[in-house]
Parts: C-alpha cells; sequence; structure tokens
C-alpha cells in the first residue's frame, strides 16, 4: 500500500512535471535575438557606429571585394582590351569570356561587378545619410570625404564598364548606369531605377570626387582615401573626358603635393615591404592574411607563387620594349609560361593608381595643349625612363605616340589599357578580327538578373 | 450503461475521474445499448506465447455489435440467430475471423501482423492499424532494409515507397542525401522532409564542408520501422513543420520472453557503377591536331589570314610536346609508339575496395523491464581514391513497468562517426576532374620517378592540378559524435487515458579538419607552404513533447474514439567555431598551432525555438466509418514580430465498404476502403532570423586593414511567415482473394503558398534578394503500392511488390519573378516546374560548315516561336527546356522464399527528367575546344567527310557549340537493379546441438545494373557544390554510385 502509494506520488510528479512544462513554454520562449549580429535599426545611430560603417565601406565586401578594387576592376579592363598578349588559361567562364569577348548578358563578372560596387554605394549613401550622428566637424569631414571618394571612384568605374564611352555617340542621351544617392531601407518599386546619362554619372562622379578632394586631408597611409587619392582619380575622370587641362591639373595637385614619389627602383613599385612602396602607391586596397583578397596576385601570379597562373603573358607583349628597359625582364617564368612580376606577393595590398601614373598623365596633357605646367612633358617621361633603365629621350623625339607607348609599358596590366585605347579612339583594339574602340564587345552587358528584376532598364547593344 | 461508469473512484483519484468524465461527458449519446440477444459466446483471447490480451475488439461479421477484450482477455457478447462469425483485432496482431458453429465458447490466439492491413503505422503522437487510416502513410519495416549494404537507412528506403524520391546524388560517402515526399514544395525553403526519432525532431544536416547526412549517425539495424507521412491530415500534427513530409523513425525495442542474442558480420567490396571513357593518347594528339586544323580553316573561311607564326596546328603541336614531356616532338612527324598513354580514370577508381560491419544485439525482457542494446562497427571505402568513412554506435533502449499504471522508458544511442572526404566536385583536387588531364601526360614523372607535379620542377603539370597528389598530402577529416537520447515517462490515468512526457535531445559534435601541405600548392594556390583549418560546430536540439491519449470503446464496440492533445517545445542552439592557417615550417607540421599565419577565425552562435500545441480525434463508427480531425498551433522565433503563430488544421475520412452488409457475401473482395482527406501544413526553414534587418561585423566581409568595420547583411520584413500547403488527398486500398492482393491508390494535388522566396531585388538598392512570402507552387499525382502473394505454401512463396508515383510540378506564380541557380540554367519561373532548364535549343550541325546550330526562338507577334535555325550563340533566345523533376519514379521487388532459402530483387526507376551534363561537357564533351581530354563520343565531330553528326566540327580555342545549351541537358532516366539479395536459414537440426538458435548466410548486392541512355557517370546525381532547390540534376565531375557486393552471416544465440 505504502509503495502504491509512492508510485502514484511519482505518477503525480509526472503530470505535474509535463503541466509545468506546458506552463514554462509561454510565449517568451519566441524571442531569441540574433547573436553574431546586430539589429539594422540602430546601426548607425552613433558617432561609433557611423564610423564603423565607413570602414565597412573599403572592407572585402565593398570596395576591397574581388569584384571591383580586389582585382576585377583592374583586370577587365586588361582581358578586354587583350590581343593576344596575355593569355588568359584559366578555367573561370565568366574570366574567360571576358577575355575572349565573348560575353553574355549572364556573365559572371559583368554581375559580380554591378551588385557589389551598388552594396559599396549604399554603404556610402548609409553614411552619408548619417553624418549627423558624428561628433566632431573634422571627424565629419573627413567621414563625408571618405564616402564620396568611394562613391565617386565607383560611378567612375561603372560608367566607363557598362556604358559607351564619352566622346562615343552623345554622352549626354547614351545610357550609363542608374544614380542611386539614398541608402535602401525598403525595397519598392521606386527601386527600378532607370540607367543615367554617361553625362549624368560622370558629373556624379566629378561632384563627388571634387568634394572629396576639398574635405580629405592628405595622409601617408594610401589604404584609405586622401586628398591626394581624390585628385588623382579625378585626373583619370578628366582625361576619359578629354579635358586634358583639369586632368592635368589634377596629376600637378598630387605631384606638388609632395606627399608620393617614384619609387627608387621599379620593382619597389610593387613589392609592400620595399622603401618606396608607400610613397609612389596613391591609393590601395589593404590586403592582410585576414581581410581583404589580392585577385590580381590570384590570376596574373603563378601556383609557385601561391596564385592561379591564369594570365600568361605571351612573347608578342616582350617586342613592345626596348633593349635594357628593366619592365621586359619584370617577368618570371613557371612550367614554361610566362607570369608578370607585378602581383608576386600574395598578402600585399592591391594598387589602384601609382605616382607614375600621375607624371605620364601630366606629361601628356601638358604636350598636347604644349604647356609645361609643373614640368616639362620630356623630363617626366624620362623620370619613367630613367627609372625603367632606358636612355633620356631628347625633345625632338618626344611625340604623343612615345607618351603614350611609354604610358602602355609602364602600366601594362594594371587595368588602364582598354581606357587609354577607348580615349584615344584605338581603330584596331584587336586586329584580328579588326575591333574598333567603339565595338560593343568592350561594353560589359547589363546584368541579365538586373534586367529580369527592373523592368526600367535597357540592355546593351549586342546582348 | 456505458462500462467506464462502472468505475468507483476513491478520494485520491478524484482528479482523474474528474478529467475521465470530462471526456465520457462528450460521449453519454452514445451510452444507448440497442442490442438485443438471443445467446451469449465467452472467450479468451491469447497470444501466441499464452499472455492474456486485454482490448482486443470482437465484432460480429456483418454486424453491427461488438465488446472488447478486459485485461484478463476474456471477452462476453451476445450473438444472434445466423450470426456465425466473430472478428477479432487488436493493433499490432493479425485481424482473425473466428466461425463459431454452435460453440458458446470460444479461445482465441491472435498472431502478431503479418498481414499489411493490420501492420501498425506511427502517427505523430500515436500509432494506428493500416487499416483504420484515413491519412497517407507509408511503412517501409525493417526487413525490407536489413540487408541492403548502405550506410545510411535514407538509402535503404529508395524505391520502397511510393511518391518518395530518394536521390543520393553523389558516390561520395556519407554526403546529404535528398529525399523528396510528393515533390519540391519551396523554392526557397527547404525541401527536405522533417525527421522525427522516437519523438525527437532530428537536427537536419550538418555543413561546414559540403553538407552530410543527418541519418549517418544512425545505425540502420537499429531500425524498427521507417513511417513516411505524405498527406496533410497524417502530417498537419506536425504543424509548420509538415510541408514536406514527416520520416517517423522507430527504433527497436525489448520483447518479454528469452533474451536473444545476435551476431552479424558482413564483408564485401565496392567498384563504381560505371566509368566514362574518355580518349587515349593517340586519339587525344589526333583529335587535338583535328581540332587545330579546324580552327585553322574556319579562321581562313572567315578570311582571318594563317600564318606559321599564328596556326593553331603549330600550337597544338607545341601543348603536345611540353604536356607529354617532350615525348611528342613539336614538328615533324609523330611516332605513335611514342606518343604516352596514361588511363587517368584508372587512378581514380581503385578497384574493389572494401567494407566491413558488424553487429551485435542482445535484447529481452520480462513483465517488468524490456531492453535492447546494440553495438554497430561499420567501415567503408569509397569507390574514389581517399573516401573512407568509419563509424562506431551504440544504443539502449530500456523500458520499465514502474506499476499497472506507470511505465518509464529511456532511449539512449551514442555515435561516432569519422570520414575522410573528398573535395567538392567543382575543385581541381576532386579526383574525378583527372578525367580532363591529357592522357598523353604520364601520371609519374620519369625524371623525378613522382607524382607529376610533385617538386618545383614539374609543378605546373599536367595541364590542370593533379589531385593524386592530394593522396597523403592533404586531408579533410570529419568526426561527428552524436548523442541522441529520449527520457519518456506514461502513466494511466484511468483506463483508456494516458499521459505520457517526452524529453529528448539531439546533440551534435562535429569537427572540420583540414590540412594541405606544400606538395598541393598548386591547387592550394594562396598557401604555397602548406595551409590548414579546422572548425567545430556543436548543436544541441532539445524537445519536449507533453500529451495526453484516450482510446475507448463504447456501446458494445460500435463506437471507438482515439483522442491525442498535448504540446510540444524545441529549441535549437549552434556554436560554431572555425580557424584557418597557413604556412608550415614543414610538410611534416599538420596542425595550426606551427602555421605562421592565421588567416580566420571566428566563431558563431545561433539559435530557434519553437513552441506548439496539438490535439487530434479519431472517430470509428461500426467498424466501417471513420473520422479524423487535427490541429496544430506553431509559434517560432523565426517569424516576423507581426505573424508569430499560425494554426495548421486537418480533416479525414474514410470508409470501409467491405465491413457493409451488401459487400459481405463478395467473397473475392477481402477489403475495401475510401479515404480523402484535406490540410494544411508549413514550411518554417528559412534560417533563423530571416525577418530581421540586420548588420554584421563578420572579418572577412566587414572589417579593413585592421579596423572594426559593419555592413548590413539583410533588410528587414517583419511581415515574414510560415509558407502554407494545402492538400487533397482522396485514396482507395483493396484487397482481394483473402487478402493475397493488396492494392493502395491515392491522388493528391498540393498547394504552397505564400512561398518563403528569396525574391530578387534590383541590385541597385545595395541587396540582392529579400525573403517574402511571395508565390505559388503546386504538386500533385498518383502514387500506387501493390502487394500480391503470387504463390504461397509452406515451402515456397513469391511475393511481389510494386510501387509507383506520377508527380507534376509546376510554379504557378512567382510574381513574375525569375530565379537562377547552376551556370544560370537552372530555373524558377511561373508555368514551369521547380528547377526548369532554361538554355537556348540546340539543332545540331551545319553539314556544309560544321557551325553548331541553335533554333532561333524569337517569341514572334502572334506568339509562336522563330525556328529559323542560326550559327549566331547570341541571336538565339533562351527558352525552358527539361524539367529535372521525374514525371514517374517506382519501384519493384520480387521476393521468393523457398524452406530456408530466400531470395529478393529490387527494382527502381526514375523517368522522365532531364540532366545537366554542362558542368563537365563544356569542357570534356566540347569537340576540343580546350585542351581538356575529350569523351570518346567527340571523335564522331564534323569533319570534310563526317557531315552529318550532330557534334560540331573541333575548333581549338574557337567556341564551336560548347555554349550553354540543350546539347547538354540530356535524358535522365534509369531503371536500376538496386538490390538483390540471396539469404539461407541453416536448417534448425545443423545448429541445435552448437547452442545457437539461428543461423543465417547470405549475399547481397547493391546496385547492381543500370540502364540508362546518360552520358556521365550515373543518372542519380546532384553535384554537391552546385545543389540547391532550384539547381537539380546538375553533373559536375560527381562520382558514381558503389556497385557493392557483401557476403554475411547472422548467429542468433
Amino acid at each position: 500500500m505504502k509503495f502504491s502509494a509512492m508510485k502514484t506520488k511519482v505518477a503525480s510528479s509526472l503530470v505535474a512535471l509535463g503541466l509545468s512544462v506546458a506552463v514554462v513554454g509561454c510565449a517568451s520562449r519566441l524571442d531569441i535575438n540574433p547573436i553574431n549580429t546586430i539589429d539594422g535599426a540602430n546601426a548607425l545611430s552613433t558617432d561609433q557606429g557611423v564610423k564603423v560603417a565607413l570602414t565597412g565601406a573599403y572592407a572585402g565586401s565593398n570596395l576591397g571585394s574581388t569584384n571591383l578594387l580586389g582585382g576585377a576592376m583592374m583586370y577587365c579592363s586588361e582581358f578586354l582590351a587583350d590581343d593576344g598578349e596575355a593569355r588568359f588559361a584559366g578555367t573561370f567562364q565568366g574570366q574567360f569570356e571576358v577575355w575572349a569577348k565573348q560575353m553574355v548578358s549572364n556573365n559572371a563578372l559583368a554581375t559580380g561587378m554591378w551588385s557589389s560596387a551598388y552594396v559599396t554605394i549604399n554603404q556610402t549613401n548609409l553614411v552619408l545619410a548619417n553624418l549627423d550622428k558624428v561628433v566632431t566637424r573634422a571627424d565629419k569631414e573627413d567621414v563625408e570625404g571618405e564616402a564620396r571618394f568611394i562613391r565617386g571612384l565607383l560611378y567612375f568605374e561603372l560608367a566607363k564598364y557598362y556604358g559607351r564611352f564619352w566622346g562615343d555617340g552623345d554622352q549626354n542621351t547614351n545610357l550609363a548606369v542608374p544614380l542611386v544617392l539614398t541608402p535602401t531601407t525598403a525595397v519598392s518599386d521606386a527601386d527600378n531605377r532607370p540607367r543615367a546619362t554617361v553625362a549624368a554619372v560622370y558629373a556624379q562622379a566629378i561632384s563627388d570626387l571634387t568634394r572629396a578632394e576639398q574635405l580629405l586631408l592628405e595622409g601617408s597611409d594610401g589604404t584609405r582615401a586622401t586628398k591626394s587619392a581624390a585628385a588623382a582619380v579625378l585626373s583619370r575622370v578628366y582625361l576619359a573626358q578629354g579635358d586634358f587641362a583639369r586632368a592635368r591639373d589634377a596629376a600637378q595637385r598630387v605631384i606638388a603635393a609632395n606627399v608620393y614619389s617614384l619609387a627608387a627602383t621599379f620593382d619597389q613599385a610593387f613589392n609592400e615591404a620595399a622603401a618606396g612602396y608607400t610613397r609612389e602607391n596613391i591609393f590601395r586596397m589593404s590586403v592582410t592574411a585576414q581581410t581583404g583578397t589580392n585577385n590580381m596576385q590570384q590570376f596574373y601570379s603563378p601556383a609557385a607563387l601561391g596564385g592561379r597562373g591564369d594570365v600568361r603573358i605571351q612573347a608578342s607583349h616582350l617586342t613592345r620594349y626596348e633593349a635594357g628597359d628593366v619592365r621586359a625582364g619584370f617577368f618570371n617564368i613557371s612550367g614554361g609560361n610566362r607570369f608578370s612580376n607585378k602581383w608576386n606577393v600574395q598578402f600585399n595590398d592591391v594598387a589602384y593608381i601609382r605616382f607614375a601614373e600621375m607624371l605620364l598623365t601630366r606629361a601628356e596633357c601638358n604636350f598636347r595643349l604644349g604647356t609645361t605646367i609643373g614640368a616639362a612633358p620630356l623630363a617626366d617621361v624620362n623620370a619613367i625612363r630613367t627609372r625603367a633603365g632606358l636612355p633620356a629621350l631628347t625633345q625632338a623625339n618626344l611625340t604623343l605616340d612615345r607618351i603614350l607607348a611609354e604610358r602602355r609599358l609602364e602600366l601594362a596590366f594594371e587595368g588602364q589599357l582598354l581606357w587609354d585605347l577607348k580615349r584615344n579612339r584605338a581603330t584596331t583594339i584587336t586586329a584580328n578580327p579588326a575591333r574598333s574602340w567603339t565595338n560593343p564587345l568592350f561594353i560589359f552587358p547589363i546584368p541579365q538578373r538586373e534586367i529580369d528584376t527592373n523592368p526600367n532598364l535597357v540592355q546593351n547593344a549586342g546582348y | 450503461m456505458n462500462h467506464v461508469f462502472g468505475f468507483v473512484p476513491t478520494g485520491r483519484q478524484f482528479a482523474r475521474y474528474a478529467l475521465m468524465t470530462a471526456l465520457a461527458a462528450m460521449f453519454v449519446v452514445f451510452g444507448h445499448s440497442t442490442a438485443f440477444a438471443q445467446s451469449v459466446i465467452q472467450g479468451r483471447v491469447t497470444d501466441e506465447s499464452g499472455n492474456k490480451l486485454g482490448g482486443v475488439t470482437v465484432r460480429i461479421k456483418g454486424g453491427t455489435r461488438g465488446a472488447v477484450t478486459k485485461k484478463d482477455g476474456a471477452y462476453s457478447i451476445q450473438v444472434g440467430a445466423g450470426e456465425k462469425v466473430l472478428t477479432f483485432s487488436l493493433l499490432g496482431y493479425a485481424r482473425k475471423e473466428v466461425n463459431i458453429g454452435e460453440k458458446t465458447t470460444v479461445d482465441v490466439v491472435l498472431n502478431l501482423e503479418s498481414q499489411l492491413l493490420d501492420e501498425v503505422v506511427v502517427v505523430g503522437y500515436g500509432s494506428s492499424s493500416k487499416r483504420d487510416l484515413t491519412g497517407n502513410i507509408t511503412k517501409v519495416a525493417s526487413a525490407d532494409i536489413q540487408d541492403i549494404p548502405v550506410p545510411t537507412l535514407d538509402a535503404a528506403i529508395q524505391g520502397k515507397a511510393a511518391g518518395v524520391v530518394v536521390t543520393q546524388g553523389s558516390g561520395k560517402l556519407g554526403n546529404a542525401v535528398q529525399i523528396r515526399v510528393r515533390g519540391a514544395a519551396s523554392v526557397s525553403g527547404s525541401n527536405e522532409p522533417l525527421y522525427v526519432l522516437d519523438g525527437i525532431i532530428l537536427t537536419p544536416f550538418s555543413a561546414t564542408l559540403t553538407p552530410t547526412n543527418p541519418l549517418v549517425d544512425l545505425n540502420p539495424q537499429d531500425i524498427e520501422s521507417i513511417d513516411v507521412l505524405k498527406d496533410a491530415a497524417a502530417a498537419a500534427i506536425y504543424g509548420s513543420r509538415g510541408a514536406n513530409g514527416v520520416v517517423v523513425i522507430t527504433t527497436k525495442k525489448g520483447k518479454v520472453g528469452r533474451t536473444n542474442v545476435n551476431v552479424s558480420l558482413q564483408s564485401g567490396f565496392s567498384n563504381p557503377t560505371k566509368q566514362v571513357e574518355f580518349l587515349n593518347g593517340q586519339q587525344y594528339v589526333d583529335y587535338l591536331l583535328l581540332s587545330g586544323a579546324g580552327a585553322d580553316r574556319n579562321r581562313a573561311r572567315l578570311g582571318i589570314a594563317v600564318t606559321p607564326a599564328n596556326s593553331r596546328v603549330g600550337f597544338v603541336r607545341s601543348f603536345l610536346n611540353d604536356q607529354s614531356l617532350g615525348a611528342i616532338p613539336a614538328t615533324g612527324t609523330i611516332d605513335p609508339s611514342r606518343v604516352p598513354n596514361q588511363n587517368w580514370s584508372e587512378l581514380i577508381f581503385p578497384s574493389n575496395v572494401p567494407t566491413n560491419q558488424i553487429d551485435v544485439n542482445i535484447n529481452g525482457g520480462n513483465e517488468k523491464t524490456t531492453f535492447y542494446a546494440s553495438g554497430q562497427y561499420f567501415e567503408q571505402t569509397g569507390t574514389v581514391v581517399g573516401n573512407k568513412m568509419d563509424r562506431f554506435t551504440t544504443r539502449l533502449n530500456v523500458e520499465h513497468k514502474v506499476s499497472d499504471i506507470f511505465k518509464a522508458g529511456f532511449n539512449f544511442s551514442l555515435a561516432r562517426t569519422f570520414n575522410d572526404r573528398l573535395a567538392a566536385d567543382n575543385a581541381f583536387s576532386n579526383p574525378i576532374q583527372a578525367v580532363a588531364i591529357p592522357s598523353i601526360t604520364p601520371a609519374i614523372n620519369p625524371a623525378t620517378g613522382l607524382p607529376i607535379g610533385a617538386t618545383a620542377e614539374d609543378l605546373d603539370y599536367p595541364l590542370y592540378y593533379n589531385p593524386f597528389l592530394g593522396i597523403g598530402n592533404s586531408y579533410r577529416r570529419t568526426t561527428i559524435i552524436r548523442n541522441l537520447g529520449t527520457f519518456f515517462g506514461e502513466l494511466q490515468v484511468v483506463e483508456g487515458l494516458k499521459f505520457r512526457t517526452e524529453i529528448g535531445f539531439d546533440i551534435m559534435n562535429q569537427n572540420d579538419d583540414q590540412y594541405f601541405n606544400s606538395v598541393t600548392r598548386r591547387n592550394n594556390g594562396t598557401a604555397p607552404l602548406g595551409s590548414g583549418s579546422f572548425s567545430t560546430q556543436r548543436i544541441e536540439n532539445i524537445n519536449v513533447n507533453s500529451f495526453f491519449s484516450y482510446l475507448n470503446t463504447f456501446d458494445e464496440a460500435r463506437h471507438v474514439l482515439d483522442l491525442t492533445a498535448g504540446m510540444s517545445y524545441q529549441k535549437q542552439n549552434t556554436i560554431g567555431n572555425t580557424v584557418s592557417g597557413q604556412d608550415f615550417p614543414s610538410d611534416e607540421f599538420k596542425k595550426l598551432t606551427a602555421a605562421a599565419r592565421i588567416t580566420a577565425g571566428s566563431s558563431t552562435e545561433t539559435e530557434f525555438s519553437f513552441l506548439s500545441y496539438f490535439a487530434r480525434a479519431n472517430y470509428k463508427f461500426l467498424d466501417r466509418y471513420l473520422i479524423s480531425v487535427s490541429g496544430r498551433i506553431d509559434g517560432s522565433s523565426r517569424f516576423g514580430a507581426d505573424n508569430r503563430y499560425g494554426f495548421f488544421p486537418a480533416a479525414s475520412v474514410g470508409w470501409v465498404i467491405s465491413q457493409e452488409d451488401f459487400l459481405k457475401n463478395v467473397e473475392f473482395l477481402s477489403y475495401l476502403k475510401l479515404r480523402a482527406s484535406y490540410g494544411r501544413t508549413g514550411n518554417a526553414e528559412i534560417g533563423n532570423f530571416a525577418s530581421r534587418g540586420l548588420f554584421t561585423g563578420a572579418q572577412a566581409t566587414a572589417s579593413y586593414n585592421g579596423n572594426p568595420g559593419i555592413v548590413p547583411s539583410q533588410l528587414a520584413n517583419p511581415s515574414l511567415t510560415w509558407e502554407t500547403n494545402d492538400q487533397v488527398d482522396v485514396g482507395v486500398d483493396f484487397s482481394l482473394f483473402s487478402n493475397t492482393i493488396t492494392v493502395e491508390l491515392a491522388y493528391y494535388n498540393k498547394l504552397s503558398k505564400g512561398l518563403l522566396l528569396n525574391v530578387n531585388v534590383p541590385a541597385t538598392t545595395g541587396f540582392s534578394t529579400i525573403v517574402r512570402n511571395v508565390g505559388n507552387m503546386t504538386n500533385s499525382g498518383f502514387e500506387f503500392a501493390v502487394t500480391a502473394d503470387v504463390f504461397k505454401t509452406d515451402d515456397f512463396s513469391w511475393r511481389m511488390n510494386v510501387n509507383g508515383a506520377t508527380l507534376n510540378n509546376e510554379v504557378t506564380n512567382l510574381q513574375g519573378q525569375i530565379i537562377e541557380g547552376a551556370f544560370t540554367m537552372s530555373r524558377a519561373m511561373e508555368g514551369q516546374p521547380l528547377g526548369v532548364f532554361f538554355t537556348p535549343e540546340y539543332a545540331g550541325v551545319d553539314p556544309s560548315n560544321g557551325n553548331a546550330l541553335w533554333y532561333r526562338n524569337t517569341l514572334l507577334a502572334d506568339g509562336s516561336r522563330d525556328r529559323t535555325v542560326d550559327s549566331v550563340y547570341s541571336r538565339v533566345q533562351r527558352v525552358a527546356a527539361g524539367n529535372p523533376i521525374p514525371s514517374f519514379t517506382g519501384g519493384f521487388t520480387n521476393t521468393f522464399r523457398y524452406k530456408g532459402l530466400e531470395l529478393s530483387v529490387s527494382f527502381n526507376g526514375v523517368f522522365g527528367n532531364k540532366l545537366n551534363w554542362y558542368g563537365v561537357g563544356r569542357f570534356s564533351s566540347a569537340n576540343a575546344l580546350f585542351e581538356d581530354n575529350q569523351t570518346v563520343d567527340q571523335l564522331n565531330s564534323w569533319t570534310p567527310t563526317n557531315r552529318n553528326t550532330n557534334i560540331p566540327e573541333a575548333r581549338y580555342l574557337t567556341n564551336n557549340g560548347s555554349q550553354q545549351s540543350t546539347r547538354y541537358i540530356i535524358d535522365g532516366s534509369f531503371i536500376r537493379l538496386r538490390n538483390a539479395t540471396l539469404s539461407y536459414n541453416l536448417p534448425k537440426e545443423w545448429i541445435s546441438d552448437l547452442g545457437v538458435n539461428n543461423v543465417r548466410v547470405f549475399v547481397t548486392g547493391l546496385n547492381l545494373l543500370t540502364f540508362t541512355k546518360y552520358v556521365g557517370w550515373d543518372p542519380e546525381v546532384n553535384s554537391d557544390f552546385a545543389v540547391t532547390n532550384i539547381s537539380q540534376g546538375v553533373d559536375f565531375y560527381t562520382p558514381p554510385q558503389a556497385r557493392t557486393f557483401m557476403f554475411g552471416i547472422n548467429v542468433g544465440f
């Protein structure tokens, strides 16, 4: 009897346990909040929140993305413009299509560059919309300057990749990309934005970069936006427009600021550990063992040096160099193939713009305009040549073609080839078959997924 | 009087009495007896061992009256004149009909179920007899799967259950298996069924590398039954988790009686089901030269000057010279005897790799305590070099009766699974990718005597990374410790009313240890001095179920009522951490403690919870009219704040017509039931915080140059909620000729609404997708299952099982969205099945010039498509061109028994689906666009003397037809001899002297034959790097299934 009573007790406790579970199972058990992430509503509500969001705009998901300055924004220009001097031998379909001039509307790079650029633009828009949270005036100017620098740079690059080049037809009617200047909090039909004209996107880029140059201070670290970095990118924008005076003046401002200079030797310009590296590279994306990715190294460097060994420099490229040019020896042979030495070190930063380009831009513009602002064109060109181990030119044999040829060799594979060919109205970017600078194959498709999601977008010719 | 009122409550039992009264009051209406009697039959019902059976329903055949046996097995029933047959039924026992003749005392022995109709099927929070079922549940019993030599039970049910499609996807050991119950119901949410093991909702797959199978840690030999809840009536009790069907797994329990000790040993070997044939050395040389010549000829035709400097033939010659390591001269005549011939495929698949398995289990018990204890060691070597898994599992299931009214139990299992895994399909280190290496490159470099690519000098050889360098120089090791446990207590509150509480946990601890030394640096390019990573994931999944169940009969068993009501709570917490590093001092160092650089490290945590209330009522009248209603209220932390709870009701009816008077004398018809159900289930598999607007600070995406950063990771959608599935199911079950043939037929139509969709938004917003409840999808189909005892005597029997199902899937509304999958060829789009291949339509080859052709398929004003063929790829339109979902799947099993000898042969088949070979074909069946070795069928490409072919002219480095198109969308139908087992039970007289109870020897084979038109390794394919709901049927150098032979012996003591 006693035992049975105990058992009944056990049984009753079990019922009680069950019921208590039912009671504790109240609605509050469903209130579970994210642990790895924070709520969006308050993320940018403080001074620190805005500043860390600005840092995020440079990060691997933003400007440092492999789709943007982590690599693709440079190498796509080179791949498209290649006429058999640098063979792409990798297996990535997207890269192959770009190199082979066989892009289709869902090309992975065209899709990736577009979406990563707008991720970054949204991030800068978030920062710019919350500038009022930044406490000191100096900080506010820096934050605004950096955000505008990134946004302006990206609109300039997007206009070049997705639109017809400045001067190819009418830039006031030719379409580039949609202009988005406010952050996204929800998605509605209002987000089905049409493409703005090439002129409008250039205007936005110039406005952002000009403001950035005004607001930013100089800094010795080219991994973030500085006054000189903004001026340097501006010089590219004006050069693309054929506005040689403004391009020259912007380059001159960089040179005159005296923060940057040529590294002592050519190879130092590409080796982060070298003394002159920081002084030569005006803007570069940081790559560390933990953050950032150097896709230039991935594609241009052989497996022996930690790359994929996909871009193989052909003998035909070497014929461009004069005897004694140290740049002609700036290659390594691995597995019977030739690779550029420019991105040989795995965790090196990815350079976007170098001081050498400023000299060449100033030289070209001064030459074209017959001016000698800052320095005579001959002096600038010879500075480059001397470092490359070449004899100085004389005024008599200095021509525009020689300046442009020097630029091509100095900046080889660094992402300027297509734009330099286009702005110089090259009649044969590829010789066989002949394709001129206006050929629509040299323009990215608007990504098919964008066409599919946004009815207000118009596809580029040929896709 | 209703017999429950015979109960006299004591004071202590008052609470129970009150509860019971409340339930009983509902049925007072049935408390009238209308029977009039002429005689009384009495007796006792026992089981085979003489145990008295209470609760047996005794009923007059064709009549309305019945009775129920008491605990001592006794019954008495009034019988009218002319009523001569009594039926006895109890869940789990074979229904028995007894002719009473003139007797007044009828004692009956019931045997354990043997007929399908008497099978016990497990329903959510209870069980039922198949005879009384109004929902649609398919049961697979242990006997159906015990000999199939697969490590996981899901692979064993392939082809066994109508409408349940199991796709292994890959021959890699332990990889995730895809199960679709009545099709895919979601575009962006999970389409895998819910797994419930002994009441615990199992943690779904775990993925730190490619996903592993959630069932890999279960010993299939421990499984008593697998019940697949297919329709809404069956699954709605699982509410927002039930939309993809529910797989209820029940483990074995001990039985009262002698202690049985079973020992089983199995051993065997495996080989790939198929190898794809590639060009040998000489064929490769000839074909690549042909391709070079084709390219030159085509360029000349286009007016491009071909010079010795730019000749592609010249380029090919230097390539052949280089890749043959100089054996083939760059100029001049090629001596065939000097052309190397390396068969890379042979290196991928070592022959006759072993599998071994040892099982021991002990079970038994007495009146108070029963137990089942088991242990297993299983090891299997994969057919692809470098793949191996082993597993230890132990299990203890104990049940103890504390008193007559209270029992408690404990199920516990511990498993350790180790898997030496392969790289994802798309990695160069996937051994299958070796087929792409030119067959002129030797695997062993004659200059070094080492595998080619092993030294700095030949690092860039062969053409692609030599995946065999990874053997001994790298590993990907996954170790899983998995602990499943349930404790339950069950109290009989009053007779018929039980209360049960189950507390269960599923704890999974997974480590992924990866290491790649310097020899692999070409593949592991970012780390020339070696790299490694170590990830751990711990998932704690806690379940609590508490419910009442009430089963009783009223009014001489005219009315049977079965009620269930309770609540359930689940919480799952996942923590993970990972660290990666590179640059080791030497290849002797393998652990990250020696890595010079730590390249990444993180720890993460996430959680979700569900709180649910459920109820079900089953009512049976006169053993022939069946009604069931059920409902569940589900709340989840996953849903948006505005939409936290959902209600999921279902109702079903059944009519056992064969019990009606008017069919009583139809001799051939043993059983006939019509049933219909309608109900609602949900899909809540959307990730834990999909409704929130979030910012992440993850190092790799948000921080920069040593400074912390944040970036938005998703936009908010506070109204986000579960996906709703409304399903109708109608069916007829019948059996003929004394249950010799049993047939189940069903038709269902499942409408998924408010799909949990990753809706594409313009990327100009800074976001690619947002999760919304958008769109509809339907799945419908017919299912049949037939079991026939073709021949049956004491010595010889032949049983045949056939099942099949059709499936028609259509995405009916996505609000105009198009969602793309692998290679942007797979799609979700309106008016098409999920995952439809959308690509240009290949039109063959222009006989005049060898150009590849496609249909333009431009949409014309009249709605038709322009069927002009065109050789300019950019001018042709993509069209919906193939369904990856089979329109028919089925299985066919024959089992023959002769005395102790048994032969079982199972086929399964899949029909009407397409597979995507583009991932391999664009390189390897691409008429030598690149230097990749080619499948032998490419030899038939166009040449000026071979104009009528479907393969375009080979043009080295000029894409001629290897673009995405239906050229690579291939029929994936197949029929497979899935399993054949021959076993022999040694006669008792041979073994009785040895002190053993039974000895069974067997030989079994898996995947013995495959009949298919598919060109790849295996038509059962879902490449691990690509597979999603939309990207189905994608092949990417995916390993084939194994063909396995096993020999085994079971000894019972």
